[in-house]
C-alpha cells in the first residue's frame, strides 16, 4: 500500500466503527453511548465517501449528506429523550433504565 | 512513501487516538471534546478525498451543531445521575472487546479480499473541474438524481425537530405558562382613565393600583406613551372599554 488507496480510508473507517461499537457495548453512561453512535455514523460516512472516491462517483458524497441530515434529526430526538429521561428517572445509567415511564 | 500517505497516517493516528479517548474518558465533557477532535480529522480525510463540500458540512453540522447540543445536554443533566465508567461490569467489557476484535478481523479480511465490481462513474477530476468544482457537481447530482430523497430528508428533519420539541417539553407546561403570564406590562391605557372607571361586572375589580390607591396617579411616560402596570392580563381586558 505505497500509494494512497481506498484501503487506507476503509481501514480507518473500520477502526472508528469498531471503537464506537466497543464504546456502545462497554459504557453505561447514556450520553457517552450517544456520542459513540455518532462516531459509528461518521465511520460509515467515511467509507461511503471513500467508495465514491474510488469509483469516481458522486453518489457516495450525496449519500453521506443524507446520512448527516438523518443523523442530525436523530441527534435532536435522542437528546430530547435523554433530557426527558434525566427529568423523570434521575439516572443516566443504561443498566438502571428499564422503561420510559416514571 | 508519498507525502499524502504520511499526512493520512498522521490524521488517522489523531483520529483513532481521540476516538479511543471518547470511549475511555471518565468525564463526559472530555469525551465530547475528544469527539470534536475526531470529527475535525474526519473532515480532513474528506478533503483528502476531494469532498470539500462534505468536509465543510461535517464541520458545521457535527462539530458546530450536534456536539454543541450534546454539550448543552451534558450541562443540563444532573452530574449525580451520570454513572462512572469503571463501574461497567467485567462481563460487558470482555464481551465488548471480544466482539470488537472479531468484527475487526472480519472487516479486515473483507477489505483485503474485496474486488471492485461496480461500473466507474463519470465524476473524474476533469469532469468535476468542468462543472465548476465539487460543490457545483454535488449540487447538480443532489437536485437531479436524488431530488425525491432530498425532499424526504427535509421532511424527516421537520418531523425530527417537532418530535424533539414535544419530547423535551416540561411536564407541567400549562402551569408554567400561567405563572409566566403574571406580572406583565400592558401598554395603552392611561392610569388616570382607569382610576375613573366604575367597577367591572361580577366581581371584577377596577383597575386601580391596589397596593397604593392614589386618586391622583402620576402616569409614567415612556417615549410619549403612558405605561401602566397590571398583575393579571385577563383582569385587564374585562374592565370597561377604551375611551
Amino acid at each position: 500500500m505505497g500509494e494512497l488507496g481506498v484501503e487506507h480510508f476503509l481501514f480507518l473507517s473500520a477502526a472508528l466503527f469498531i471503537i464506537g461499537m466497543m464504546g456502545v457495548l462497554t459504557r453505561r453512561n447514556l450520553l457517552i453511548i450517544f456520542m459513540c453512535v455518532e462516531l459509528m455514523i461518521n465511520a460509515v460516512n467515511l467509507s461511503l465517501v471513500a467508495f465514491g472516491w474510488e469509483l469516481d462517483h458522486l453518489g457516495g458524497q450525496g449519500f453521506a449528506i443524507f446520512t448527516i441530515a438523518v443523523a442530525a434529526a436523530e441527534a435532536a430526538v435522542g437528546l430530547a429523550i435523554i433530557l426527558a429521561l434525566s427529568r423523570r428517572q434521575k439516572t443516566m445509567d443504561v443498566d438502571e433504565i428499564r422503561s420510559l415511564r416514571d | 512513501m508519498p507525502w499524502d500517505v504520511i499526512i493520512f497516517y498522521l490524521i488517522a493516528a489523531v483520529c483513532i487516538t481521540s476516538a479511543v479517548g471518547v470511549v475511555v474518558a471518565n468525564n463526559p465533557v472530555h469525551a465530547g471534546v475528544f469527539l470534536v477532535i475526531c470529527f475535525l480529522n474526519i473532515a480532513a480525510t474528506f478533503v483528502m478525498m476531494g469532498a470539500e463540500f462534505l468536509a465543510v458540512v461535517q464541520v458545521i453540522v457535527y462539530t458546530g451543531a450536534i456536539l454543541v447540543l450534546v454539550l448543552f445536554v451534558l450541562m443540563l443533566v444532573d452530574p449525580d445521575d451520570l454513572p462512572e465508567f469503571h463501574t461497567a461490569r467485567p462481563v460487558q467489557r470482555v464481551v465488548g472487546l471480544l466482539l470488537g476484535a472479531i468484527l475487526l478481523l472480519e472487516v479486515g479480511a473483507a477489505i483485503l479480499s474485496r474486488t471492485v465490481t461496480g461500473a466507474r462513474g463519470d465524476a473524474t477530476a476533469q469532469n468535476i473541474a468542468a462543472a465548476g468544482g465539487n460543490t457545483q457537481a454535488l449540487g447538480r447530482v443532489l437536485y437531479s438524481d436524488y431530488l425525491l430523497a432530498f425532499e424526504v430528508v427535509s421532511l424527516v428533519l421537520l418531523v425530527g425537530v417537532i418530535g424533539a420539541i414535544v419530547l423535551a417539553l416540561p411536564e407541567r407546561l400549562g402551569e408554567q405558562i400561567s405563572i409566566t403570564r403574571r406580572g406583565t406590562i400592558s401598554l395603552g391605557h392611561p392610569r388616570g382613565t382607569d382610576a375613573a372607571l366604575p367597577a367591572g361586572p361580577a366581581g371584577e375589580t377596577p383597575m386601580v393600583d391596589r397596593e397604593t390607591p392614589s386618586p391622583t396617579p402620576e402616569p409614567t411616560t415612556a417615549g410619549g406613551r403612558t405605561l401602566i402596570m397590571v398583575t393579571d392580563p385577563d383582569e385587564r381586558t374585562t374592565v370597561g372599554t377604551r375611551p
